[in-house]
């Protein structure tokens, strides 16, 4: 366990060292200033908008930032030859992996945690009223990057950065509309069905983890589908992170 | 992981020519029939990078794997360490499977070429490495300023590795590769990029760690400084370990020639030495006769002191490593394992 996690203190490390703290900053200014220009406009809806808006560009910001780091993270080991010295010690080639994963996903968590504390700050500020709500929309954000790093991991695991990216983004954007596939297959033949009913069920549910248009009308996430959503999220990630270790037990280094 | 029994590979050694040698202890190192074959992506033809490769390696020995570029050095080190499948045959440190994480939990490695994280300091990244051997905080920060010290490197701790030249990386690598005392090390190419003095300074730190009872495999280009160090070496030529041996023990065909200095030497005698086929030469204020056989050499000296020359050195001229080196690569003779 422990070196899991200093692998994972090392990913953070590095992530923050390079790009974390910028990107957070900028987030911040571009939120103020939209959130300033876009309120007038807003009829009234001004706290909605903020919130809505914010939250979805908090997640997008997250979930960019952790394909792109996370398509380059062990490819970058591996062009830079830092992963040989590593792999010669005492260390299971899945528990590296493990360690990525959980570095990423700190990263990437902490700037989605940082992002929407600026967000729940500017409302506080502007509206007078803090919408503790979203500190629900912020768990299944978390939870839904947990699948997006688990699946960038798994096709890192045997691909090149450029597919890897290609392959999530393709995996996330379908994940979106998996009930949408489901549907629409069903109305096809015996065979579209199948294999979109197959499809639906290999594909993340990621609107599972989309309560933000919920909780900027100031409706809480029921603490059933946030208990659901949890328990979905751990069980794909861990499938993904089991298939892309099983597949990084047997690549060759050269 | 397969945790083989130590019976499995006491038969594995090589004596001086490369054959098989009985009733080993159990090698620190121990490869057995060794194979990796890889396979062109696009035509799928087969590529033998290594090939058969049988050697033990003894505890607190120094060895030198020695062969020009591609072939199999690098490969056979990442099959040592489980970087790379074996395609046949096997690689067993302490008896063990190098795929297996606790196999290599004495191990020490520094990459040809090494990089390490840009954004860590030296200081961190021992700690880092400390914590994938699971060493104490206060053992792996006592250990990491030491060995700091031990490399010249203390007064760059604080320093980012991105700012580092190539030869403090390549101490820094030593230092990680020491880290947890390893029984073995195993070193790709440790003097590149190191100055003169650095390279005395880490052949004088591999003498020390053989002393503590380390056994070292290290490949190398410079073969002056393997002689050196080495108390074995095995040459490989496209994938093959061509021959294996005791460094004086390769070169014991030896000497290759005497050299007579002597401080003058008359017309008539230099012209009776040539007409022999010695090689007679002046350097400087010397003459030096060169002669190829032990009953020259008693005749040339016989008539030098007949004629009361006064004879300043005689000095045999040995075979070096490199000689050797370039030589058993062109012939290729018997094939060791």
């Amino acid at each position: 366990m422990s070196r899991i996690l200093a692998i994972a203190r090392n990913t953070v490390r590095e992530v923050v060292r390079e790009r974390m703290v910028l990107v957070l900053a900028l987030f911040g200014i571009g939120l103020v200033v939209a959130s300033q220009v876009f309120s007038p406009l807003a009829m009234g809806e001004g706290r909605k908008i903020v919130t809505d808006f914010g939250l979805a560009g908090a997640t997008v910001l997250a979930t960019m930032l952790a394909i792109f780091l996370g398509s380059s993270l062990l490819h970058k080991e591996l062009d830079r030859r830092t992963i040989y010295a590593v792999m010669a010690k005492p260390i299971r080639r899945a528990d590296f992996l493990l360690g990525k994963f959980a570095g990423l996903w700190a990263t990437t968590g902490l700037l989605l945690t940082g992002m929407t504390g600026i967000v729940l700050a500017i409302v506080t500020v502007s509206y007078h009223e803090t919408p503790w709500v979203v500190l629900g929309a912020l768990v299944l954000t978390l939870v839904e990057l947990a699948v997006v790093t688990a699946i960038v991991v798994f096709f890192s695991a045997f691909t090149t950065p450029a597919l890897t990216a290609f392959f999530t983004i393709a995996t996330v954007v379908a994940g979106h509309f998996a009930e949408d596939l489901h549907f629409f297959g069903r109305s096809g033949s015996a065979a579209v069905a199948g294999i979109t009913e197959a499809v639906y069920w290999a594909l993340p549910h990621l609107s599972l983890f989309n309560a933000r248009g919920l909780v900027a009308h100031g409706i809480a996430v029921e603490p059933e589908r946030l208990a659901f959503a949890l328990a979905y999220g751990a069980l794909y990630a861990t499938a993904a992170l089991i298939a892309a270790g099983a597949i990084f037990e047997r690549r060759e280094f050269r | 992981m397969k945790h083989y029994r130590p019976i499995a590979n006491a038969r594995i050694g090589a004596d001086r020519r490369g054959g098989l040698r009985e009733a080993e202890p159990l090698a620190i190192l121990a490869l057995d029939s060794l194979t990796k074959v890889y396979r062109d992506p696009m035509t799928l033809k087969p590529f033998t990078a290594v090939d058969e490769v049988t050697l033990a390696l003894e505890r607190g020995e120094i060895f030198g794997l020695l062969g020009p570029n591609g072939a199999g050095k690098t490969t056979t080190i990442k099959m040592v360490l489980g970087l790379a499948n074996p395609t046949s045959g096997r690689a067993l440190l302490d008896g063990r499977d190098p795929r297996d994480p606790e196999a290599r939990r004495r191990l020490g490695y520094l990459p040809e070429n090494a990089s390490f994280y840009d954004h860590l300091t030296p200081t961190e990244y021992l700690d880092f490495v400390g914590e994938l051997f699971e060493m104490e905080s206060g053992v792996r920060k006592s250990r990491a300023a030491t060995l700091l010290e031990r490399l010249g490197l203390a007064a760059h701790a604080k320093k980012p590795l991105r700012k580092f030249s190539k030869g403090m990386t390549q101490r820094l690598g030593l230092a990680q590769a020491l880290l947890n005392r390893p029984t073995l090390l195993v070193l790709d190419e440790p003097m590149s990029g190191l100055d003169p003095i650095g390279r005395a300074e880490v052949k004088q730190l591999l003498r020390e760690e053989r002393a503590a009872g380390t056994t070292v495999l290290l490949s190398s280009h410079v073969l002056a400084e393997t002689e050196a160090i080495c108390d074995r070496v095995g040459i490989m030529k496209s994938g093959r370990l061509i021959e294996v041996g005791s460094v004086p023990g390769l070169l014991s065909s030896g000497v290759r020639e005497w050299e007579i200095a002597v401080e003058r030497l008359p017309e008539r005698l230099a012209a009776e030495f040539r007409g022999e086929g010695h090689r007679v030469d002046a350097v400087g204020s010397r003459w030096i006769v060169r002669v190829t056989e032990g009953r020259a050499l008693q005749d040339v000296l016989g008539r030098l002191c007949r004629d009361s020359i006064f004879v300043h050195a005689v000095e045999p001229r040995r075979q070096t490593l490199e000689e050797h080196f370039v030589r058993a690569l062109a012939g290729d003779g018997g094939a060791a394992s």
